[in-house]
């Protein structure tokens, strides 16, 4: 017993001490708060004093007129269902007891203790609506706590009191109370925290102990949302850890997130009472049974009938709705997945369409003494070739490899050999064509592409080959199976400097062949070698015995990979002097 | 990876290195227009360039173009061997303002 008095003594030291807290942090000043029901203070502090005589105790509580009467109204009532009814003071003293008439005092003093004009625009009623399923909920917990049902009651009645204070202080928040009434405990505390830099608790405690309310109320006013609540006295602690059950369990009935809390006061339950699922339904019930008659007993008005059932309802709804809401997820996955597809093969066939519009691009008609291959690296290809004969017998070419690859190089490679199929017909200077292209280009020219490119003229009859080339790799000039020389570009590639002139050369093929080739040949792998200079012209020097046709694709059929692919675009065109007795 | 930029004397020296290919060339056109595009006179350092394909000239392109039609310097400083090679195959030798180090670009002043 002693040790018990001494940690009441710690608590009231400790809850004192956080009072002082509360008014430094928060600039309360005692003065600041409501006026304490002085008649009513003085019975409660009677009734925790051994030597207070039930007569004294009697001439103090008659002594408020107001009081008394609602103190046998309340005591009559059929919620604390005394054996008999109490027509006077001393009767209801004796009946009572001291603890069943000071929570009683308690109760009915805290309950008037703030008007509702004290906070205008607050709705008092539904802040002790909740008060109330709080008071109620408690009350279904002194059997699973062993604590009685009166104290639980009053504990429950009064916790959250500090957040009336907190209104009366701050009245300027008023219009956040029912957000504040719709979140779950921790969700409404944090709330409270950012509104009020203070919590309910924290003011219930300051409260209390300025009033000079019996300790273990303070505590469990002061105490319920902490986890220290263990270093008071050990009932203490158990209100404690009632008031925070009580609190979720009326929560399931104010928040929105029904099934979330349902779940949360179960396991907060189970947690400081050992109690099953089913138990903390049973309980949750019983507070909707005696809701009522605990709103007559108190003199206090319920806004909504509540009822656990239809709470319940409305949770496994929430859940059939969260599992509906699953399934159109996955139903909007598979669907998101078919469009996919379905794009991509739209992709793929407008691909298909790209690559035989490019075909299209390459010449359709052979020329003597004149064979060019296209090999691309990807569905489109930013390499291409021409060729097409003049009235006179002569063949205009080219060969241009558009700078990068993709869509883009594509479409600038479409464009470029349809400039040269336009332009090359009117214009047989292979340099003039040139400087033509490379104005058109630029003036369209996007993110600094460009075009390398060769065009020449070729005369079949002469043997001669007139030849301009823009920043492209060297054409080579070979007899037989001996290289004769390499034609290097005397200018840059097109669409770069507007300003460019393109100067022709003449190559005379003297019975031999003129190779024009994109980088992608040179760098072309046979086995793990890339071909580059020296291993091209071994490569054209192995087939040239070959006619250009089958020549060119002897040497495709070298440079490809088993499957039949190429790592870059690759073009090759050949030029040969097919005249007889050269 | 991105390439660097450092600022030397008034101007924003790109850093180029490596392979400059189809994959890397986005990260050398970001760093050449990003400086151009504050008003920037650029230099592109390409000492430490071991391959640079059409995709990465069409960056240095890109850069040449937009700084002469904004009045602002573009120059290749130090261009490897390899990467030389490249640019004399095109005749961009004939285009880009190149210069043997940066320090002679430096040398010179504004």
């Amino acid at each position: 017993m002693l040790g018990v008095w001494k940690t009441r003594a710690r608590t009231r030291m400790h809850n004192r001490l956080l009072m002082e807290d509360a008014f430094t942090a928060h600039g309360i000043r005692p003065s600041d708060l409501p006026a304490p029901p002085k008649d009513a203070i003085r019975v409660v502090q009677a009734c925790s004093r051994s030597d207070t005589g039930s007569r004294d105790l009697a001439a103090i509580v008659a002594n408020d007129p107001v009081l008394t009467a609602e103190l046998l109204r309340v005591a009559n009532s059929a919620f604390f269902g005394l054996a008999s009814q109490v027509r006077s003071v001393a009767r209801a003293v004796t009946v009572l007891g001291d603890r069943a008439l000071r929570n009683l005092v308690l109760c009915i003093a805290m309950r008037d203790a703030l008007r509702a004009e004290s906070i205008p625009g607050f709705d008092i009623d539904a802040f002790w609506e909740d008060a109330l399923l709080r008071a109620v909920a408690a009350r279904s917990l002194a059997a699973p706590s062993g604590l009685d049902a009166d104290e639980c009651f009053t504990v429950g009645l009064l916790q959250d009191f500090g957040l009336l204070v907190m209104f009366y202080l701050q009245p300027q928040h008023v219009g956040e109370w029912e957000r504040l009434r719709r979140s779950e405990p921790d969700a409404r505390r944090e709330l409270e925290q950012a509104l009020f830099q203070t919590t309910h608790d924290e003011v219930g405690l300051a409260l209390a102990t300025s009033w000079g309310l019996p300790e273990d109320l303070a505590t469990a006013m002061g105490h319920h949302h902490r986890s220290n609540a263990a270093q008071s006295a050990p009932q203490d602690a158990l209100l404690c850890r009632l008031a925070l059950c009580a609190d979720w369990m009326a929560a399931v009935y104010r928040c929105e997130d029904k099934r979330g809390t349902i779940q949360r006061t179960r396991r907060v339950l189970h947690e400081h009472f050992a109690t099953t699922d089913d138990d903390c339904d049973q309980l949750l019930k019983q507070v909707t049974e005696s809701l009522s008659e605990a709103a007559s007993a108190m003199g206090m008005r319920i806004s909504l009938p509540v009822d656990f059932e239809q709470v319940l309802r409305e949770a496994n709804l929430r859940l059939v709705e969260d599992n509906l809401s699953y399934q159109e997820l996955t139903w909007r996955l598979e669907q998101a997945l078919l469009e996919r597809d379905h794009i991509a093969a739209e992709l793929q066939k407008e691909l298909q369409l790209a690559r035989e519009v490019q075909k299209s691009l390459l010449p359709a008609t052979r020329s003597r003494g004149i064979a060019g291959l296209n090999l691309s690296a990807r569905a489109v290809s930013g390499d291409f070739y021409d060729y097409f004969a003049l009235a006179d017998g002569r063949i205009v070419f080219c060969l241009a490899d558009v700078s990068g690859k993709g869509m883009q190089a594509a479409l600038l490679m479409a464009k470029t050999a349809s400039l040269f199929r336009c332009l090359g017909k009117g214009v047989s200077d292979p340099g003039k064509l040139l400087a033509m292209l490379n104005r058109e280009i630029f003036e369209t020219s996007v993110r600094g592409m460009f075009v390398t490119m060769q065009a020449g003229v070729f005369d079949p009859r002469r043997g001669q080959v007139l030849l301009s080339s823009a920043g492209h790799p060297p054409a080579l000039h070979m007899i037989g199976t001996a290289s004769v020389s390499a034609f290097p570009a005397q200018a840059p590639p097109l669409g770069i400097n507007p300003d460019t002139a393109f100067p022709n050369e003449t190559v005379e093929l003297r019975g031999g062949c003129l190779y024009l080739y994109t980088d992608g040949l040179l760098e072309a792998r046979v086995g793990e070698q890339r071909l580059q200079g020296d291993g091209l012209a071994d490569l054209l020097r192995r087939h040239s015995h070959l006619p250009p046709d089958a020549r060119a694709r002897a040497i495709a059929g070298a440079v490809v990979d088993n499957s039949g692919g190429v790592e870059d675009d690759l073009t090759l065109l050949i030029i040969e002097d097919e005249r007889p007795h050269v | 990876m991105g390439f660097p930029v450092e600022k030397k004397q008034g101007f924003s020296v790109v850093v180029l290195n490596g392979d400059v290919d189809l994959s890397r060339s986005p990260d050398a056109r970001r760093a050449i227009m990003k400086s151009l595009k504050k008003m920037h006179n650029v230099l592109v350092d390409m000492s430490a360039v071991d391959y640079i394909d059409s995709s990465g000239v069409a960056s240095l392109v890109e850069g040449f173009q937009y700084a002469r039609s904004n009045s602002l310097e573009f120059g290749l400083t130090g261009v490897s061997e390899a990467a030389m090679n490249v640019l004399r195959l095109a005749r961009l030798d004939q285009v880009f303002p190149i210069y043997a180090s940066l320090d002679e670009r430096l040398a010179t002043g504004a």
